[in-house]
């Protein structure tokens, strides 16, 4: 069912909440510490070409000028150079968000697949040893301190018994060498696995625990009862009537969980030495490269919106009693 | 006479709650954790070499494992792991329960104001709400940390506490709103009670155990935050904290080599948050008679 | 031979103080295309005997013994397989909360279909579609809403819905329990009738579960009351509605106050309800009862017959027959 009226309303929403993001990044960057110009032009730079970067982002003008400004550039993708690299950071950033969303959608996906599933199973064996067993697993799961598993697995499954290389994304002398593609997806994919693990592993664990108490209160429901009046197999049941409404829920907490995961993913990236957006803010802070940080949090930012609206856009179209 | 009803209430309540497995064990992880930040006041008393920031072992100058006297063995410049272990136990308790009290305090006011007062101010304030919500915590406090410099523990702490106040103050928001219009509100209301009265007299009590629940929650968020931060090499330099320890192995190269010093701070964490998250899911329990209900009968 | 015969029936719940016996030695029998209703305060076991019928107990409870013969079977002993062949094909339940009782991320008319798929699998999508008009037909909603989702219909239609889905498979039976009890007054009339008239137009048999004595009367010709897990009246529509001989009856009809006999009824108080945890033989009634004496004491009730089809349960065969507050 089409609903262009709500896709409309959540996109204005979401283009208001980036608006108020931009914002109030402006006043940050221009309200802390230190001179502005310096934190947006490489000092090191030639005077002509400061001046140049001065002129383009506006930095002599007054305060509403320059924010003005600011925001055109941001429309025309023009987000400063970087410190560090001495290129558009554009340019750099769109390089690394296609490895950000491979690692990100596949764990989450991956995860919450799994974790309905075993969910559901979890709430329908309610008390019994499988269900206790996984419950404690998935909240062991859920508190697991990021760095220290991921570092754990770095260790274990990538130093001691060496299945997975221990960083990076791809391995150079194979790209150099011109290897047909399949061997370089593979390559992609063995590099892949051990930050997908880490992700997959933290995440599967709240999904667990959220399906099975939605399908615990769904279970309860008058519609349940009226299904085994129908004379319904309890497979059919479990599987089509409680697991499609306790589901629900749990795709919202999608959403809401996203800040959680951006969080870890950030981390992941860092120790696998993942050529992410997240490895790159974090190399920008501790590099004081401050357009580029701007940059990567814009970004980060808009993915989080842009994940949030597809949460939403998912549940209503699950959802028949959503309709505006 | 008002507080022997509560204690009352309280001690039902613990009954049930220390009779839930769940609760029962985070109980007891809690208490160790607690003998141990107890304990980091009086090591270093015993020889000035087990200081957990300033104390070197003089004897030894890379890092070694267990022995006699360093039971958990040292780092790469001769400082005893234990020690720092101890210390960051007090560390993680300071921060996550000041950043969950800070964090309840103003989700608790955001939302019983949101609540009472509705219309545009509930309308503004829920959707800053929002905003708050989907930004990621640890992406914001490393751009702050860029543009300010390094933090000490007590500012972290407390922007901890403003990314995390959204979540509390939804629920506080919806309770208020059901209290709103039950007779007792009205009838003070009829009988001239100012607003501000209404708002802590008769419904910041009714609210409460709800905001103590949330804590416990935040309480691991808050845990799981700084220890993120101090990983990457964000935290207060003068504190030892489980998070920086983790930054030492690692930025020294010794994650391969030392597992001794690699596994203790980690699993800290970990079963740190394991217990409080336990304690807030036993506390859901005792606080919502329906899930209680469910338990009971199978 | 009786549709439904049902015999001695006794249902337990497991609870954390010990047994509890919601359903104490019932017994009953419906004939086929007859209306039998069950009324009672609750709590005193009546759903416990739909949900018993249509093996659907909850998990804490235990048939402790009896039987219910229901087309020469004894479904105490069916198996889970078996019941599902039974279940919604032969007995069908119409639920208490229709508001919820349909799935709100289906459309009623696949949820519909999908009772009639079922139970017979082979059905040709012709005369499913046949059946599905009949049955939209039968309880009056317009074709045109059948692929509504639930959330698009009033109460009443949701109701409505209910009824065509239990009617799905032509049972031979019907369980209503507290069908109308979350509408208002006036659809709860209309859906009242439909009940009614449908059940006279397939010959169905129907058990109706109700709190609300004078609901009961409406609809059924039969009305058994119920008192703490037992029957303690049974007779036709007029004997318990007009000449109730019962103490519970009596206080069940006389707290359904009316303008023009109010001042002739004593509305006793009720006192604190049964301990149906012990096994006791003596009358459970007896604390509550307004007409309880000397005599009642330490004496076991037993069934006292007015005429051939009016029966009362009390341990005072000359207080029954003498039929005191005459109504």
């Amino acid at each position: 069912m089409a609903k262009p009226g709500y896709i409309l309303l959540k996109l204005v929403e979401v283009g208001i909440i980036f608006f108020v993001i931009l914002t109030a990044l402006f006043f940050l960057f221009r309200l802390s510490p230190g001179d502005p110009i310096s934190k947006m032009v490489d000092p090191m730079l030639t005077p002509e070409d400061m001046a140049h970067l001065i002129q383009q982002m506006g930095l002599d003008r007054p305060m509403w000028e320059q924010y003005l400004i600011y925001v055109k550039n941001f429309f025309t993708g023009h987000l400063g150079v970087s410190f560090h690299y001495g290129e558009p950071v554009e340019t750099i950033i769109w390089d690394k968000l296609k490895w950000t969303i491979l690692l990100f959608t596949t764990s989450t996906v991956l995860a919450a697949f799994v974790g309905v599933f075993l969910g559901k199973i979890a709430a329908w064996h309610k008390g019994s040893r499988l269900d206790n067993v996984m419950s404690i697993s998935a909240l062991v799961c859920y508190t697991l301190f990021i760095p220290w598993f991921a570092l754990l697995l770095l260790w274990i499954l990538g130093f001691q018994w060496g299945l997975f290389p221990l960083g990076g994304v791809l391995t150079p002398a194979l790209w150099i060498s011109n290897a047909p593609l399949i061997t370089r997806i593979l390559d992609v994919l063995h590099h892949l696995m051990l930050p997908l693990l880490t992700l997959f592993v933290i995440n599967l664990g709240s999904y667990l625990l959220l399906m099975r108490s939605s399908m615990l209160s769904v279970l309860s429901e008058d519609y349940i009862l009226t299904a085994r009046a129908k004379g319904l197999s309890e497979k059919v049941i479990r599987n089509k009537h409680a697991a499609r409404n306790a589901a629900l829920p749990v795709i919202t907490s999608v959403g809401l969980s996203l800040a959680f995961s951006i969080n870890g993913g950030a981390l992941t990236e860092q120790i696998f030495t993942w050529p992410g957006i997240g490895k790159e803010l974090i190399f920008a802070v501790s590099n004081n490269d401050y357009p580029l940080a701007q940059a990567c949090f814009l970004l980060i930012a808009l993915v989080v919106l842009c994940a949030n609206l597809i949460v939403d856009l998912l549940y209503a179209w699950l959802d028949p009693r959503i309709t505006y | 006479m008002l507080n022997k009803y509560f204690m009352l209430r309280f001690y039902k309540g613990w009954q049930i709650f220390i009779q839930n497995p769940l609760g029962k064990t985070g109980v007891i992880i809690l208490g160790v954790f607690m003998v141990m930040a107890i304990a980091s006041f009086f090591v270093p008393l015993i020889d000035p070499m087990y200081d957990p920031m300033t104390g070197i072992d003089p004897d030894i100058k890379l890092s070694t494992g267990p022995s006699l006297t360093h039971w958990l063995g040292t780092d790469n410049v001769g400082r005893d792991i234990l020690a720092q272990l101890l210390e960051g136990a007090k560390v993680a308790f300071v921060v996550g329960l000041s950043a969950a009290f800070f964090s309840i305090v103003i989700g608790t006011l955001v939302g019983m104001i949101a609540g009472y007062a509705g219309g545009l101010l509930d309308a503004s304030l829920m959707r800053l709400a929002d905003i708050i919500m989907v930004l990621p915590s640890l992406v914001i406090l490393l751009i702050l940390a860029s543009l300010f410099g390094q933090f000490n523990i007590w500012i972290i702490v407390f922007i901890i506490a403003i990314m995390r106040w959204p979540a509390v103050s939804r629920v506080i928001r919806s309770q208020t709103l059901s209290l709103k219009h039950r007779p007792f509100i009205e009838a003070s209301r009829v009988a001239g009670a100012s607003h501000v009265r209404i708002i802590f007299r008769h419904i910041m009590p009714n609210v409460l155990p709800l905001a103590f629940l949330y804590m416990t929650f935040r309480v691991t968020a808050a845990i799981l935050v700084e220890a993120a931060l101090s990983f990457l090499g964000f935290g207060d330099p003068s504190q030892v904290s489980w998070g920086m320890m983790l930054q030492w192995v690692w930025k020294s190269g010794h994650m391969f080599q030392a597992p001794y010093w690699l596994i203790p701070p980690g699993l800290c964490i970990s079963l740190l948050t394991l217990a409080f998250y336990m304690l807030g899911r036993a506390m859901d329990e005792v606080l919502d008679p329906r899930l209680r209900k469910e338990g009971q009968s199978g | 031979m009786s549709l439904l015969s049902v015999e001695n029936l006794s249902i337990g719940y497991q609870t954390k103080k010990g047994m509890l016996k919601a359903v104490d030695h019932i017994r009953f029998d419906l004939e086929e295309g007859d209306s039998l209703g069950f009324v009672g305060e609750s709590g005193c076991g009546k759903t416990t005997i739909g949900m018993a019928l249509m093996g659907l107990l909850p998990e804490n409870a235990e048939i402790l013994e009896g039987r219910i013969r229901f087309q020469g079977r004894d479904l105490v002993l069916l198996t889970e397989p078996q019941w599902r062949q039974v279940r919604g094909a032969k007995v069908a339940m119409i639920f208490q909360s229709a508001m919820n009782a349909l799935n709100p991320v289906f459309p009623v008319d696949e949820q519909i279909k999908e009772a009639i798929v079922t139970h017979q699998p082979d059905i040709s999508d012709a005369d499913l579609s046949e059946r599905m008009k009949q049955l939209f037909d039968l309880v009056d909603i317009p074709l045109a809403r059948m692929k509504n989702y639930p959330h698009e219909y009033s109460g009443g239609m949701k109701q409505r819905a209910v009824i065509a889905m239990a009617l799905a498979c032509d049972p031979a039976l019907i369980i209503a329990d507290e069908p109308t009890t979350a509408l208002d007054v006036i659809v709860q009339d209309q859906i009242l009738r439909e009940i009614k008239m449908v059940q006279q137009k397939t010959r169905t048999g129907l058990i109706f579960i109700s709190h609300d004595i004078a609901v009961v009367a409406s609809v059924c010709e039969r009305i058994c009351v119920m008192y703490a897990g037992q029957i303690v009246e049974t007779g036709t529509r007029k004997e318990v509605f007009k000449s109730p001989r019962h103490p519970y009856t009596q206080t069940l009809l006389g707290s359904y106050l009316s303008l023009d006999n109010l001042k002739d009824i004593k509305v006793p108080d009720m006192k604190e309800s049964p301990d149906q945890l012990t096994d006791t033989n003596e009358c459970r009634f007896s604390g509550a009862c307004p007409s309880c004496d000397r005599k009642c004491a330490g004496r076991s009730p037993e069934w006292i017959e007015i005429s051939p089809t009016h029966q009362a349960f009390c341990c005072n065969p000359g207080l029954i027959r003498r039929g005191h507050g005459k109504n």
